[in-house]
């Protein structure tokens, strides 16, 4: 007879683990094996007077995946059962399981029902029989195969020992067995439900805990899977109905009936809102994060991405996974279910989890690999005359965006220039981060409008809806390989806002940014130096556009100038802005000029400085345009392609200091409106002085700059651009008819 | 006769040929634009909805839904008779 071992993990389970060792023992398997993980009630000792081995693990190592590894490598059955602690066999139980094995030769995993006891409230044991009776309609056992549902559950379940070998359990923070279920399908092995193989097992709560165990769970899926569960109230009456006809149909007392119609409402209620308030856990403050949890856990698990990573289960598979583990109230045996960042195994090699392919979840750059490995998808074939189209379809592809993205706003305020002179357009987001990824075509379509411009185009997430272009803009760097990959395009064309790979060390994103000069897109650079970079540099065919200023917002306000007064854009987290270099010519200025007032913004966290400042944070534009006209000199520093700050400070009639010898020359030559200083932070100081110390050197760069920048605008940007894009459908045609 | 004026002008027939490619590719815009034009009007009007995560499609094919929908019709109706006599109770 095949030989079965049974794993219980225990955490204070005292309350059942007596009658379900009993039970056990009654079922005669070869051996019983108990990992408790600090307990602090009576487990132990009645795993010990059970007749179970018992094995102690701290609580910090408890994972639900690397637990039940280490507990079957810790056992010798050829079968290997793992139950919750709360669950207990009722009679047939094993020789149920010993029969699923003989069902099938691959059969590498069998599963039971869970069974209401007879406390359990009658929406969660409706919910358990009616989700169970789905499996076997008739009964019978039934094999499961590759297509059918993927659904196992460690609170009762049967493992053949070569299917665990292969496969293993992954060290996910939930859904562990779901995992290994999808897994399982995925290799060719099988498994069977058989209903005789039942356990007594149920969780209640109150409502009130029934929802922070919702939220619980739903915060782990999105976690493990990414599900994010939407807000829905209204299938609450239906499922109240149900519960209702169920009562009804198990004979349960009218009086009993109106108690717990009160009681499904408020839990079918608490569920619909705590799980999509789970979902989104990671927008809560911490302590609230604390306060709703069940398991008082207020970060995700350390490396969630990773986790993210190896669970293959996909989207649907989550969603199915999801509704099912709410519905049995599958038991978390342990609270300590955080990572940890040692593995399991107590000396010697250490062993690695196995970690398999992404189901259905995407790497970042894979579009990367996938140019590299298939090359680029070729562009249809030239139209004559197709650069002089009047309008032309025009397929913007966007990067994630945030509210305040320079370049996101340079691209959009472009756009809709485009859209207004006939051209259509169209918006491609490559959610390469999956920063979008609870965010719907409409939404983001209705962010990038008020967060930037105006746009009449559709907006579309992902290219499921590609219906080809024109022209495809490629915008950031990680847009470009998607782009390479589009079909039905005319030409390919990359809008260059900065040199990106000077925004990364080395690193992966730094080789693949460079790489993408070198793609054969034309460019259209958003400077004149930005263009001889990719030229000369990386031997791009490139354009040039200068950035416009929306000069309706940035003019000069009816403000009195002050004479005292520096600002300075300190941008902490972005390193281009070289702000310890700016800090430290501050500091020299304040100590030289104690009574300059100086006021940083662009950063909500105010800094660590060795002079006293005002903090303004994060400023509208139109309050930045009252602040650069009423203050004396501005400073911005960038030591990639210069910004449109610069710019915008001039339109104020705001003097300002800037970089030389990096990019702004290209755009306001070695003399012209703006103060140049090189990277060092006593010249900078002086040339804040200068400006501070002479009125009429100020008032001469306040001039040239509002009559510098005038012709900067927006249009000109626009016409520009459009030059770019015909640009590159003529080399196109010509590279064609070659 | 337009084939064999083809076959005797090569000329006019490439012209005849690039004023067909024009204009289809007319077209292509033309449509390209509506339906660029019809998807945003319908990703305005479903802002609330997708910002929600409601679908109402999805929603309108669970049970009950349609008789919740002729339930609300039928309230509608009562309103509407309402509305109409109070209308010519004040005439």
């Amino acid at each position: 007879m095949t030989s079965v071992s049974v794993v219980v993990p225990v955490k204070d389970g005292a309350r059942h683990l007596g009658e379900l060792l009993d039970a056990l023992r009654r079922e005669g398997p070869d051996e019983i094996l108990v990992v408790d993980s600090g307990s602090r009630d009576d487990s132990t000792a009645i795993a010990r007077t059970g007749g179970a081995r018992l094995l102690e693990i701290e609580p910090a190592q408890f994972g639900h995946g690397r637990t039940r590894n280490l507990a079957a490598e810790s056992t010798t059955g050829e079968l290997i059962c793992f139950l919750t602690q709360d669950a207990t066999p009722v009679p047939g139980w094993l020789a149920a399981y010993r029969e699923a094995f003989t069902l099938d030769p691959r059969v590498g995993a069998a599963y039971g029902p869970h069974l209401p006891r007879a406390d359990t409230s009658p929406m969660i044991a409706r919910e358990l029989s009616e989700f169970f009776a789905s499996f076997a309609p008739d009964g019978s056992p039934v094999v499961q195969r590759a297509g059918d549902p993927s659904f196992l559950s460690n609170v009762n379940a049967c493992y053949a020992r070569a299917c665990w070998e292969e496969i293993r359990f992954r060290d996910v923070g939930y859904a562990e067995d779901q995992a290994f279920g999808a897994d399982l399908l995925a290799r060719a092995w099988t498994k069977v439900y058989h209903p005789g193989a039942g356990v007594l097992h149920a969780h209640d709560y109150g409502p009130l805990e029934f929802m922070r165990r919702y939220f619980d769970e739903y915060r782990g899926l999105r976690e493990t899977t990414g599900h994010v569960e939407p807000l829905r109230l209204r299938g609450v009456i239906g499922l109240v109905g149900a519960d209702l006809r169920w009562m009804s149909e198990h004979g349960v007392a009218p009086r009993e009936r109106a108690r717990w119609t009160a009681r499904s409402l408020a839990h079918h209620s608490g569920r619909r809102i705590a799980a999509p308030i789970g979902s989104r856990a990671d927008r809560l403050p911490r302590t609230l994060r604390r306060g709703l949890s069940l398991e008082g856990r207020a970060d995700g698990p350390a490396g969630a991405r990773a986790d993210a990573a190896a669970a293959a289960v996909g989207g649907a598979a989550g969603a199915g996974a999801a509704a099912t583990e709410e519905a049995l109230g599958v038991a978390v045996a342990s609270a300590g279910a955080d990572a940890v960042d040692d593995a399991l195994g107590g000396g010697g090699v250490p062993r690695g989890t196995h970690v398999d392919p992404w189901g259905g979840r995407k790497e970042d750059y894979m579009e990367a690999a996938l140019v590299r490995e298939r090359g680029v998808t070729p562009l249809l074939d030239a139209v004559p005359g197709m650069a002089d189209h009047e309008r032309l379809r025009i397929a913007m592809i966007l990067p994630p965006f945030r509210r305040g993205s320079g370049g996101h706003n340079t691209l959009l305020q472009i756009l809709t220039r485009l859209e207004r002179r006939g051209h259509v357009c169209s918006v491609w987001v490559h959610d390469v981060m999956r920063m979008h990824q609870s965010e719907w075509n409409g939404v983001l379509r209705w962010n990038l409008r008020e967060f930037f411009a105006p746009i009449a185009a559709p907006v579309y997430k992902g290219f499921d809806a590609w219906q080809g272009a024109d022209v495809a803009i490629a915008t950031g760097w990680q847009t470009v390989y998607p782009a390479l990959l589009l079909d039905q395009c005319r030409a390919r064309v990359y809008v260059v806002n900065d040199h990106e790979p000077d925004f990364y060390p080395a690193s992966v994103e730094r080789v693949l940014a460079e790489e993408t000069y070198r793609q054969g897109l034309h460019s259209i650079a958003a400077s004149p130096w930005l263009r001889d970079v990719l030229i000369e540099r990386y031997g791009a065919s490139a354009d040039a556009f200068r950035l416009g200023v929306e000069h309706e917002v940035y003019r000069p306000r009816p403000v009195r100038r002050r004479q005292d007064t520096v600002i300075y854009y300190a941008r902490q987290g972005t390193p281009r802005r070289a702000v310890p270099t700016a800090l430290h010519a501050l500091r020299t200025l304040h100590e030289r000029r104690p009574d300059v007032r100086i006021v940083l913004f662009g950063d909500n966290t105010p800094l660590e400085t060795a002079f006293p400042y005002e903090h303004l944070g994060v400023v509208s534009p139109t309050e930045l345009s009252w602040l650069y006209s009423e203050a004396t000199v501005g400073l911005c520093l960038s030591l990639t392609n210069f910004s449109l700050m610069p710019k915008e400070m001039l339109a104020c009639g705001l003097p300002c200091v800037e970089l030389a010898g990096v990019s702004a020359e290209s755009i306001f030559g070695t003399d012209g409106p703006i103060e140049l200083a090189p990277l060092d932070p006593g010249v900078l100081a002086d040339a804040l002085e200068r400006l501070l110390d002479d009125p009429q050197l100020r008032a001469r760069r306040s001039c040239e700059g509002i009559e510098f920048v005038a012709s900067h605008t927006w249009e000109h940007a626009t016409d520009e651009v459009e030059a770019g894009l015909r640009h590159a459908l003529r080399l196109r045609e010509a590279t064609w008819s070659r | 006769m337009a084939e064999v004026e083809s076959v005797q002008d090569p000329d006019s027939e490439l012209e005849r040929l690039r004023a067909r490619v024009a204009a289809l590719e007319d077209e292509l815009v033309e449509v390209q634009a509506r339906a660029n034009a019809a998807v945003a009007a319908a990703q305005e009007r479903a802002y609330w909805l997708e910002r929600w995560h409601i679908d109402l499609n999805a929603l309108m094919r669970k049970p009950g839904a349609k008789q919740f929908r002729a339930l609300l019709r039928a309230v509608r109706a009562v309103g509407r008779q309402g509305r109409r006599i109070k209308r010519r109770l004040s005439t």
